[in-house]
């Protein structure tokens, strides 16, 4: 065993989030601690705060209070007065994220799309850029859509063209956010598969879905999140399968209902 | 109604001549409301109160009056007021495109307003800085969404340029003017005149509409 290895990747501690003022608070506690090469899944009932913690963990959202280390560097913190939050940008471009609406840029085709970033945040030469993205897009069925713009795609490839996006910065961790909930349902498959190929690379991951067959097959942990706190965390036989605690074992029966 | 129309003493030469001005008008004025109002647009999105205000006063201004007491105040108040002597051209060109400017200004606002907020996240998660976000993705698919607004003032402001007739440019409604009261035959003289104007905005319209429907598929 490597020392590195028990070093946790992500650690998050007593999180504290709300939104106007204080007057909606999301998330009252969390406390996730996440190993490298694990792919959480995060799942909930809506407003449960699913999506605020993966925009917290991406930088997008400030903090009440609690940190957040990455890779044993401090990376998130609330800040010495009360509406400051602390995020540092050199530990935040090793996240990736993709979000459950269409985020292509809309007047850059799909090669563009993807240099965007590494030309203009790490100041890589475009051609360099560019063979790098037209490897990424063969490698997930998209070679021939290098020169489309992305009112030329269907949803299915947005969605891998904007995981591409994302892996054109060499993530160290990816976040998902129901990438797939505003697709067609014969389109959900070609973007669960690309999500998976990235697993069997270990791509640490952070997964929130509401499909329960993606859940169980990409997971190697499963979180249960509700009323801004965890309420379940366990491996996705456990959490899926016989969950422990009653309010998980009530989403689950529904979520599996409504699924079926 | 016993009206004998006769369109032969409607000679083309002036009209075609006023046309002329009137479109190096319309273009001078539009250089000045596509770039000055970018600026302005900027202007009145400042997050400094103190700067804000007074240009969001100023874009007001010009839209609350009429066109023609912008363009009378502006030939008589300016020269009086400032000192300033201008020819009649560059006078018209000032305030045609002033106004445009505000109008504009008013376009862009609404349309950088109005780029997604997805999309500016997704530019943060990808690490582009704040100008890179805005250089990037907000004027780009601001710009691209304003273009039609732009298009339609631009040609609302050529229609207007028949305005600055009444401080004597010999437009194309000037000359109109001056062949009508020649000829004595105002009638087929201003159905000509309408009809250039026509012509000219006419296709203009209806590439905005063209663009219009584009945009609709593109972002559907
Ligand atoms: N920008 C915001 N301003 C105010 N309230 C917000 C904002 N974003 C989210 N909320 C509120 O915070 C709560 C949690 O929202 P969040 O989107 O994190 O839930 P979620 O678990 O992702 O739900 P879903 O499954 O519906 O996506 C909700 O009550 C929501 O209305
Ligand atoms: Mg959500």
């Amino acid at each position: 065993m490597i020392m590195s290895f028990s070093l946790p990747l992500v650690k998050m501690q007593s999180l504290h989030k709300s939104y106007a003022d204080g007057a909606i608070q999301v998330l009252k506690g969390i406390d996730i601690e996440m190993k490298p090469g694990e792919r959480v899944v995060v799942i909930g009932p809506s407003g449960g705060g699913k999506s605020t913690l993966l925009r917290v963990m991406m930088g997008l959202e400030k903090i009440d209070s609690g940190s957040v280390t990455f890779d044993g560097k401090p990376y998130i913190s609330s800040g010495s007065s009360e509406s400051k939050t602390v995020i540092d940008m050199s530990v935040r471009r090793s996240i990736g994220m993709v979000f459950q609406h269409y985020t292509l840029f809309p007047h850059l085709n799909v090669l563009q799309n993807l240099i965007l970033a590494p030309c203009k945040v790490r100041g890589e030469a475009k051609s360099k850029a560019q063979d790098r993205a037209q490897t990424l897009l063969e490698r997930f069925g998209l070679g021939a859509k290098a020169k489309a713009y992305p009112a030329q795609l269907s949803g299915g490839q947005k969605q891998r063209v904007a995981i591409a996006r994302a892996l054109m910065l060499d993530p160290k961790l990816m976040l998902f956010d129901e990438v797939t909930s505003a697709l067609d349902p014969e389109l959900v498959g070609e973007v669960e598969q690309v999500i998976l190929q990235l697993a069997a690379q270990n791509m640490p991951m952070m997964i929130v879905t509401h499909d329960m067959w993606f859940a169980r097959n990409i997971a190697s942990r499963v979180i249960f999140c509700a009323g801004g706190v965890v309420v379940e965390d366990g491996p996705p036989e456990q959490v899926l399968g016989s969950p422990k605690e009653e309010r998980t074992k009530e989403f689950i029966d529904r979520v599996f209902h409504i699924n079926q | 109604m016993d009206y004998t129309f006769d369109f032969n003493a409607v000679s083309l030469a002036p009209l075609l001549k006023g046309l002329w001005v009137s479109l190096e008008l319309t273009v001078a004025a539009n250089v000045i409301g596509i770039v000055f109002g970018f600026g302005l647009a900027l202007l009145i999105m400042s997050p400094f109160k103190l700067v804000r205000l007074p240009f969001m006063l100023l874009v007001e201004f010009f839209r609350c009056t009429p066109a023609i007491v912008q363009i009378v105040w502006i030939f008589y108040c300016v020269p009086m007021l400032f000192d300033v002597f201008l020819d009649p051209i560059t006078m018209g060109v000032l305030a045609l495109g002033l106004n445009l400017m505000a109008f504009n200004a008013e376009a862009y606002r609404a349309s950088i307003q109005a780029v997604p907020k997805e999309q500016i996240d997704a530019g943060i998660a990808l690490g582009l800085t704040p100008i890179q976000r805005i250089l990037h993705i907000v004027f780009p698919t601001a710009f691209r969404a304003s273009v039609p607004v732009l298009l339609t003032n631009g040609i609302v402001i050529f229609q207007q340029s028949a305005l600055v007739a009444i401080v004597a440019i010999q437009d194309l409604m000037y000359q109109g003017k001056s062949l009508a009261t020649e000829t004595y035959r105002p009638i087929e003289t201003f159905t000509v005149v309408a009809l250039i104007y026509f012509a000219v905005s006419f296709p203009v319209t209806q590439i905005v509409g063209l663009l219009e429907r584009r945009r609709q598929l593109l972002v559907s």
